[in-house]
């Protein structure tokens, strides 16, 4: 089975091929975990993630495209799960009111703490690096998605764009604002 | 150009999108602006350690995510296929469905009787002992007869067609059918049987 593509194992998988299945979710399930560790800062909830995506993933292959790649799908259905629980977070903390973008749409997200086993604390890890996941941690919700799926997956515009399901002129102007954001945070600690 | 435009540039530059006539304009901006050239240092570590830094440290998901994925997997794909395919062809669906009622209660109805039924006019003069049914010698039957069920013997006359069906029949010598003598004893004789002569009745009503 490890010399089939992506493709291969996808046609299986929707046939039921149980083989296929568990091979795509072992080649996509670190990956789903890390785009949810990164959003939610949570590692229970990560796992909830992990498992519902893969679960909607089995029960949706009537809806997937066959002209769409697999990850794109996977990954939409993965942020989509991540927003929700996010959103879901949301009542607990009414820091709407004091917080604007520029855009003028108001979110308190990055102020909410996740639980306190960040990365961060679970790893030691060095000063830098700390540096760097607090200033991820800080973006604004709608460019921390963006900026984490371009960063950690490695995904080019038009994929993100695809995931997101957002016209790629949009992608690209918050990856420039959030490499911005992201540059002012470490500018004064790293360069 | 300014400097503001230069930022956009130098963005599209990090994204891999900048078209090489624009490279070369952000160049020659860059050789004369130090704070452009510091931006663009600034922005290219930035994009560098974001993608080192993000995947280091990261744990992996839990050994047991893929046992607990494949167990929580509805167990009902095979019927959800089966289910798919009747959505996907509705009319078939319909046509094997009538074709399948049908069959199923014309064969009930072969199935079901195995009373002894005649039929056809002057049955006062045929004679019925037990299974039976015997046109004896010298009688004479006007039209069509017809033995369900039952054996048949003849021995005088008839007139038109005489049918037997899932039953034997027997011709004496003297015996003399007008029309055709027929016997059916397959479920599929009987029901062409049936429908030719609803078709019949139905041309002759």
């Amino acid at each position: 089975m490890a010399e089939l593509t992506d493709a291969g194992l996808v046609k299986l998988a929707r046939k039921g091929n149980q083989d296929a299945f568990a091979e795509l979710v072992e080649l996509y399930k670190d990956k789903v975990f890390h785009l949810a560790y990164r959003m939610l800062n949570n590692r229970h909830e990560s796992e909830d993630i992990v498992q519902e995506t893969f679960l909607r993933v089995y029960k949706n292959w009537d809806k997937y495209d066959e002209n769409q790649k697999f990850s794109t799908w996977m990954y939409r259905i993965a942020t989509n799960l991540c927003i929700d629980r996010l959103r879901k977070r949301k009542p607990n903390f009414s820091l709407d009111a004091e917080l604007n973008d520029q855009d003028g749409t108001a979110d308190g997200y990055s102020l909410i703490p996740g639980d306190n086993r960040t990365p961060e604390s679970e790893f030691l890890i060095s000063e830098t690096q700390q540096i760097i996941h607090q200033a991820i941690a800080g973006l604004p919700a709608k460019y921390k998605t963006i900026m984490i799926l371009r960063y950690l997956q490695e995904l080019s515009l038009q994929e993100i764009g695809d995931i997101l399901d957002m016209p790629v002129t949009t992608v690209k102007t918050r990856v420039h604002r959030g490499r911005e954001f992201l540059r002012k945070r470490l500018e004064h600690k790293l360069f | 150009m300014e400097c503001k435009q230069a930022a956009s540039l130098m963005h599209d530059y990090l994204d891999n999108e900048l078209p090489e006539e624009q490279a070369l304009d952000l160049k020659s901006h860059l050789d004369k602006c130090v704070s452009c050239r510091t931006r663009l240092k600034e922005l290219e570590q930035t994009d560098m350690l974001m993608f080192a830094a993000v995947k280091h440290s990261l744990p992996s998901a839990p050994d047991d995510v893929l046992n607990r994925i494949m167990s929580s997997l509805p167990k009902k794909r095979r019927q959800q296929a089966w289910l798919g395919w009747v959505k996907r062809h509705p009319a078939l669906t319909a046509a094997a469905m009538f074709l399948l009622v049908m069959l199923f209660s014309t064969l009930s109805i072969w199935k079901s009787d195995d009373q002894l039924v005649v039929k056809g006019p002057d049955l006062d003069k045929v004679r019925i002992e037990g299974h039976t049914v015997i046109v004896p010698e010298g009688t004479e039957i006007a039209g069509d007869l017809t033995v369900e069920n039952g054996n048949t013997e003849v021995y005088g006359e008839v007139k038109g067609n005489l049918t037997v069906i899932d039953g034997s029949l027997y011709q004496a010598s003297t015996a003399k059918i007008a029309g055709d003598a027929k016997t059916i004893d397959q479920a599929l004789d009987w029901i062409w049987y049936r429908i030719t002569n609803t078709f019949t009745e139905v041309a002759y009503r």
